[in-house]
């Protein structure tokens, strides 16, 4: 299964630069795919996602369009070619 | 270092002129900022946090020229806390050359020992049974004030108080006798105060001034009880404390809880020369019209008799001479949230 995931600007020192990261592994949800983002750009994971495994209040995470925190979050199941979309929330002062 | 809330800037100071470098971590704030000379080392650390990525403490070895920002993040709250890392509010020398402490919100306090390649969370405190019913104030539940020397520890806490340890850490007592809580039913509870920031006399070891939400306190026993030394001053509501190598105390009152800006819009440092009996207002060199500043619990700070007073406005004065003459040294940074000075 492959799919791509597309970071924020604001996550390019975590991933050496890299924006649009493309995956080829076995997942079936959200959770699997970031698992992999992981293992390719770990200090993605800790800016991410919070000590207890959760995607952080201010960072929101798309397949297509849809923000999966409003779908089943990290369980959120994902199909072959779903775009991923990491995103940081629009807040901040 | 002057952390902000758009970055941490390095200041240098020489005779009387003064060059700035940054901000390092860019559009981050910077609530705590340590340099470690311990031992010959050149370490500083800071502690950038991120409205969406969250807050981390990085270390540069070549004088903030660069910085580390680990893969795996070394203050982690622990998955069995079921807790997140919210800000770092205090990164400190712990009472050996090698030991750092760093304090953080959710109140908690890590600890390493080995020049802060390794960090562990304090479990004495963290299991202590007042913990789950410490509140969180503005700014968080953060435990913001580590003084540690050897195997006495003291820390406090927003709101909880003053706790401390003399065993290293393994066990905490709690220490607010004297300390109102004026927002509380019993005004006199044994925790639940909202100190903001706690300091230690350079000479004096037992000899401690605290700073309250609403109150100045002194205690001449370690820390444990406290007296009121409000005398003099034209409010009991501040934030930051610092006690300079001679001895000398200083705050910058605000006004009111409700309002929290300087007193009748003079930017006025006080200072006790004597322990607290009786203040000086030190305005030379001070804005005195229309001076509406906030200066946070970290923002007013010493080394040797240079004493450093930041404000939310972005202004950063220096005192060389005890506080007796000020000047401002940058008026347009951001926000500060904290001032710490060395000498190099």
């Amino acid at each position: 299964m492959s799919l791509t995931v597309f970071l924020s600007g604001h996550l390019k020192t975590f991933s050496n630069g890299e924006l649009e990261v493309p995956l080829n592994d076995d997942f079936t949800t959200v959770g699997d795919a970031l698992d992999s983002l992981w293992r390719r750009h770990p200090a993605l994971r800790d800016r991410v996602l919070n000590e207890q495994g959760e995607i952080r209040t201010h960072v929101n995470i798309f397949a297509g369009t849809d923000d999966v925190k409003r779908l089943k979050g990290l369980q959120t199941r994902i199909a072959s070619g779903t775009e991923l979309h990491i995103f940081n929330a629009v807040s901040g002062g | 270092m002057v952390g902000t809330a758009k970055g941490l800037f390095v200041l240098r100071g020489e005779n009387g002129k003064w060059s700035i470098d940054g901000p390092h971590f860019a559009g981050l704030a910077v609530y705590s900022a340590f340099f470690d000379q311990r031992k010959g080392r050149n370490e500083m650390w800071a502690a950038p946090a991120s409205w969406h990525f969250g807050a981390e403490l990085c270390k540069s070895t070549d004088m903030g020229k660069t910085w580390d920002q680990p893969e795996n993040r070394r203050i982690k709250m622990p998955k069995t806390s079921k807790k997140s890392l919210e800000n770092i509010w205090q990164i400190a020398p712990g009472g050996d050359a090698d030991s750092l402490y760093v304090g953080v919100a959710p109140a908690a306090l890590f600890e390493s020992h080995d020049r802060g390649a390794t960090w562990k969370l304090n479990k004495g405190l963290w299991s202590h049974p007042h913990r789950k019913k410490w509140t969180p104030g503005f700014g968080g539940l953060c435990l913001h004030t580590i003084v540690a020397e050897k195997d006495d520890i003291k820390i406090a806490i927003s709101t909880g108080g003053v706790y401390q340890s003399a065993d290293g850490g393994d066990s905490w007592k709690v220490t607010n006798t004297g300390v109102k809580a004026y927002f509380l039913p019993d005004q006199y509870p044994e925790f639940g105060q909202c100190v903001h920031k706690i300091a230690r006399h350079p000479k004096k070891k037992n000899t401690y001034f605290l700073q309250n939400h609403h109150g100045v306190y002194r205690s001449r026993d370690g820390a444990t009880t406290w007296q009121e030394i409000e005398d003099g001053l034209p409010s009991n509501f501040g934030f930051g404390l610092t006690v300079s190598d001679a001895g000398s105390v200083f705050i910058v009152p605000l006004q009111a809880d409700g309002q929290r800006f300087t007193c009748e819009g003079k930017l006025r440092v006080f200072r006790s020369r004597d322990d607290g009996s009786s203040w000086q207002a030190l305005e030379k060199g001070l804005p005195q019209k229309n001076a509406y500043e906030v200066i946070l619990r970290d923002a007013v700070s010493s080394v040797g008799n240079n004493i450093f007073v930041g404000t939310k406005n972005g202004k950063l004065f220096a005192s060389a001479d005890d506080g007796d003459s000020w000047k401002m040294i940058e008026g347009s940074l951001p926000e500060i949230c904290c001032v710490k000075a060395y000498t190099l």
